[in-house]
């Protein structure tokens, strides 16, 4: 039997069809437009608007253009660079576990031969998936406890390599902040992100690694060869979207670590946020300012990490 | 068609019903009448069961409160009660964060008539920018302004106006587990001077009784301002602000660095919840029973003194003051905001009234429910002068005490920065505190720098 290509089938339907599906794509794009253009274009374009302005929301007075006035304040503002370093710091922390770590245990699982024991480990890794935020923040904020949390209980009470008065304070906007949230995020997105690379690996042809054995290459040389390069869109997905939340993370620091401008925690998320909802009148203009340069940095590393990840060849 | 016309009976009542509740306003009423096919039937209902006072109304008397007010006094919906038809809501107010309402009145409306949540220093003054809140004055009794306590009353008025109509009163007085003082061989009395707190806390420490012998809230405006305030009250700016240059404020300052000094070391670490602000770690020392003395305002130790074996260790007194010092401290109301947008005024008016007096909410609150122990109190005179002409058996030594503090007291000055300059300080006067900075003026100068820097940044 002839095999018939989906242009030969095209071909052969009648021609109205083709018109008629051609009305319905364009009719759908024109009714899609408007409602893309308000959900998703125009915010964009609202924020770019007001950051041109000296918008305050508490006021009643009508905003201003200032043109490039907000972003010369931010830019010269000592504040935005060390919000923005301590962003970047947060990320240096946070991706190499939410990748190179589940990508181990992604190849680990997969060995696993036993059907049922693999899906136990799958089940397993999913759980911290699945909890709500809510409840991991009341967890880790428990664990890491200064006075009463189990990982200092450890330390001091437990192996005594601390005393009360000199145990890790590892919350509230210490020097340890940072990493500390960072172990929660990864252990929080271990599961998630294993499951990407496992899809991954369950694509390669099994026969592949099995005629490199043959041929003599060792478990590094077919990861290298093989599975790498195979997994590559994975990472590149998982790089690129994982640096966006990380760098704007938000929700953990006003939890972990409040207003308190010397925190590391206090990030140029939190400077956006303090100056468009808690100071003054709610400097919306810069603050949406601060959320530009923000958003234009990460765009710009984006684009190197896409270039640097995207798979060769 | 006998049931057909029962289930128009129906229909006609429940719609009826949802429009006089508020539910549905009048154009949602009539669509739904035609849509179920009632057409003039819905309308008689209508005309039946009163369009015209849904007309006057709207909607029935739509208060919102902020979580914590609900958890904390199991009382109130006894008083909503005795509001029949009353749309009770809880504040989407997370973290004190007031944008929802200002958003509402920016479009001159507002889904709710009345806040109860709002603490002037706070977010009054930024109610009020915003257009969002309106005064009082027009619709609140002449004898309950008569009956507030004239410091409560200044507190919540701005330019000679009623924006906030007081409810709890908090006050920051000090707390000391009469246990541990005890094992230390200390008299189970309030110190009186901060000289004798000092003291008593290095001996806690000293006799080994707890790890700890003092602490506080490391937010300004639960230490630095109560323990500036027990020196002087004269701390304020022609403009509203906090003077951290003040003698009294670097005097207080140095006074925290000797209190860090019998102190857990966490004590400068943001808490664990509403961005830092609650779940303090003076919260967590105090509930462990690892710290004697703690200074404070008197919900917290009550709140954290139900952890431990024995709440009755508990025994609170007034703030410690200067050898030479006016003896006052910071307190502050928590109350009700009228919605400029919102409707029912008098109504509202009626319920804050029955809220505020409503004897049970401040029983539980004093003596405490097996929900919670705030340990907040009433903003009227005539409540305290009921009691002390006839002292309830359910009464405790505590409130007498912050009944006569409340003559020196003295609230933080209503500013757009009341709150806000003790956030943006915090960190900066930390320097000392941490011996960074050798000076404490010079570390409080920096302070006015970056509030003042702050606020040249909104006139820019």
């Amino acid at each position: 039997m002839a095999e018939t290509t989906v242009s030969d089938r095209m071909a052969t339907r009648p021609v109205g069809h083709a018109d008629t599906l051609g009305a319905r794509m364009t009719a759908l794009r024109h009714g899609m437009s408007p409602w893309w253009f308000r959900y998703q274009a125009y915010p964009i374009f609202r924020v770019l608007w007001i950051s041109f302005t000296d918008y305050q929301y508490l006021s009643s007075e009508p905003a201003h253009f200032v043109g490039f006035n907000n972003y010369a304040a931010a830019l010269n503002d000592p504040l935005m660079w060390s919000s923005l370093w301590r962003a970047t710091m947060f990320t240096i922390m946070f991706l190499p576990g939410t990748i190179i770590l589940p990508l181990l245990l992604a190849i680990l699982v997969d060995k696993v031969s036993n059907p049922r024991l693999a899906t136990l480990y799958r089940v397993v890794l999913l759980i911290p998936a699945v909890i709500p935020s809510t409840l991991v923040f009341v967890l880790w904020k428990w664990m890491y406890n200064y006075q009463v949390g189990p990982i200092n209980h450890l330390l001091v009470d437990v192996f005594g390599l601390f005393t009360l008065q000199n145990a890790p304070q590892w919350l509230g906007g210490t020097s340890l902040t940072l990493p500390a949230i960072a172990v929660m995020e990864v252990w929080w997105g271990l599961g998630y992100h294993t499951i990407f690379f496992l899809a991954g690996l369950a694509a390669i042809p099994k026969d592949l690694p099995e005629a490199a054995r043959i041929d003599g290459a060792s478990e590094w040389s077919i990861f290298w060869h093989i599975t790498r390069p195979a997994l590559a869109p994975i990472m590149m997905i998982l790089v690129v979207l994982r640096f966006g939340t990380a760098m704007a993370v938000i929700d953990e620091y006003l939890i972990f670590g409040g207003f308190n401008r010397d925190s590391p925690t206090y990030t140029w998320t939190m400077f956006m946020y303090d100056q468009a909802f808690k100071l003054g009148l709610w400097r919306q203009g810069f603050a949406a300012a601060i959320g530009m340069i923000g958003a234009i940095a990460m765009m710009i590393v984006m684009i190197i990490l896409i270039r640097i990840f995207r798979p060769k060849g | 068609m006998t049931i057909r016309k029962e289930e128009e009976y129906k229909l006609q009542q429940n719609l009826a019903r949802l429009l006089q509740q508020g539910s549905i306003d009048r154009r949602e009423f009539l669509m739904r009448s035609m849509v179920a096919g009632l057409g003039l039937a819905g309308i008689g209902a209508a005309a039946k069961n009163g369009i015209g006072s849904a007309r006057a109304q709207d909607r029935p008397l739509t208060p919102t409160f902020y979580q914590w007010i609900i958890d904390l006094h199991p009382s109130i919906p006894k008083v909503n009660e005795k509001f029949p038809g009353i749309n009770y809501q809880i504040a989407p107010v997370e973290g004190f964060g007031i944008e929802r309402f200002v958003a509402e009145a920016k479009k001159k409306e507002s889904t709710w008539d009345v806040y109860v949540g709002q603490t002037p220093f706070v977010e009054m003054s930024a109610m009020k920018a915003a257009d969002v809140i309106e005064p009082w004055d027009n619709y609140i009794p002449k004898e309950v302004i008569d009956d507030m306590i004239p410091s409560i009353r200044a507190e919540n008025t701005i330019d000679g106006k009623l924006y906030g109509w007081p409810f709890f009163l908090d006050v920051i007085g000090n707390a000391w587990h009469s246990g541990l003082t005890t094992k230390a061989g200390l008299p189970d009395k309030a110190p009186v001077t901060w000289d004798e707190h000092l003291a008593n806390a290095k001996k806690v420490v000293a006799s080994g009784a707890a790890p700890f012998g003092a602490t506080f809230d490391s937010h300004g405006w639960r230490s630095l301002a109560p323990m500036t305030h027990s020196m002087s009250t004269a701390v304020y700016t022609k403009e509203g602000l906090f003077d951290f240059t003040s003698d009294a404020a670097v005097e207080a300052l140095k006074l925290m660095k000797q209190i860090m000094a019998v102190s857990h070391p966490d004590i400068l670490l943001e808490g664990a919840s509403d961005a830092g602000v609650n779940g303090t770690p003076d919260e967590v020392a105090f509930a462990a029973e690892r710290v004697a003395y703690y200074h404070k305002y008197f919900n917290a130790p009550l709140r954290m003194a139900q952890n431990w074996d024995d709440p009755k260790l508990l025994h609170m007194g007034p703030l410690p003051k200067f050898a030479n010092g006016e003896g006052s401290t910071v307190f502050w109301t928590t109350g009700c905001a009228l919605f400029k947008h919102g409707k029912n005024k008098e109504k509202a008016a009626e319920y804050i009234k029955a809220l505020t007096y409503d004897p049970q909410i401040w029983q539980d609150s004093i003596a405490g429910t097996k929900a919670a122990h705030p340990g907040q109190l009433p903003p009227y005179k005539s409540i305290y002068a009921a009691w002390e002409a006839k002292k309830p058996d359910w009464m405790l030594d505590f409130v007498p005490l912050v009944r006569a503090q409340l003559d020196k007291a003295k609230a933080i000055t209503n500013h757009i920065f009341g709150l806000q300059q003790f956030v943006i300080g915090k960190p900066v006067w930390e320097t000392y505190l941490k011996g960074e900075e050798a000076d404490p003026k010079a570390a409080l100068q920096k302070v006015v720098d970056a509030v003042q820097a702050e606020i040249a940044r909104g006139k820019q």
